[in-house]
């Protein structure tokens, strides 16, 4: 798969950003303690050929920091928007629920950018991905009137930003 | 003093909308409204008791490994949502409708 220097420079960079981003994670979930250090040496080993395995270096070759910014600020944003839209309609005397079942057209590249489209409007306020069929979206939502057509365009965008994809 | 407070206050919030999530698993009338309720009230009330539990942690290391825990929940939540609506629209299962339209 190696091919030109670029490629191991890729490369090599990419074992260094991982190594060091997992070593990072073992540092959290033992909370600095590096007694069974031995240990952290095969687990951070083990993930770091995993990952490689599952994202080779070079898959996500547009990702922007500021992009993933902007998307896990409205990410959060509708986080909060969602759980008490969700805990509103819960709670409520009359059940006010006009579920139905939307279709819409999907801009962003197969693979990660629409399975992380799918995936995210489950947590999104009143959207639940259910199918991806071809390029359309068959979304779940639990009030029409709500505006979540608006919001899944930009929850895209966001996406679409963050990787370095057209929407 | 006000961090206990602010702590506090958000792990009631927490509180408040894991029970919230629970009345909407039990009052929606199909599986993709339960979905609904429950991936996005636990989500929310997941964030709060988390942040509360930060709050008070000992160390830095220890809050950190705290909020770690969301997103990887928030992950597994976000993909078990997904996989469960794929699944219910795959067997057929249609989504319950308002009858009074």
């Amino acid at each position: 798969m190696i091919r030109g220097k670029s490629d191991v420079k890729i490369m090599i960079g990419c074992l260094l950003r991982r190594t060091v981003g997992f070593a990072l994670v073992w540092w959290v979930a033992t909370e600095g303690n590096f007694t069974a250090w031995p240990l952290a040496v095969i687990a951070v080993a083990v993930t770091v050929a995993v990952s490689l395995r599952l994202l080779p270096p070079g898959s996500t070759p547009g990702l922007s920091l500021s992009g993933m910014a902007g998307f896990v600020g409205y990410f959060f944003r509708q986080s909060i928007r969602g759980g008490f839209q969700v805990s509103r309609l819960a709670l409520q005397r009359q059940l006010q629920l006009r579920p139905a079942i939307l279709e819409l057209p999907v801009t962003l590249p197969t693979g990660l950018p629409r399975l992380l489209l799918i995936a995210t409007l489950g947590l999104m306020p009143g959207t639940l991905g259910v199918r991806l069929e071809d390029d359309l979206l068959y979304l779940h939502v639990l009030d029409t009137g709500l505006p979540v057509v608006e919001e899944t365009a930009q929850l895209s965008g966001h996406i679409a930003r963050m990787l370095g994809v057209n929407r | 003093m006000l961090l206990d407070l602010a702590s506090n206050l958000l792990l009631l919030a927490g509180g408040f909308f894991f029970c919230a999530g629970t009345v909407g698993l039990l009052r929606f009338p199909d599986v993709y409204t339960r979905l609904h309720a429950l991936a996005k009230a636990d989500n929310l009330g997941l964030g709060c008791l988390l942040a509360g539990l930060a709050l008070k942690a000992d160390s830095l290391v220890q809050a950190i490994k705290l909020l770690a825990i969301w997103p990887l929940v928030l992950v597994a939540s976000a993909v078990v949502g997904y996989a469960i609506a794929h699944r219910a629209d795959q067997l057929g299962i249609t989504p319950w409708q308002r009858d009074d339209r």
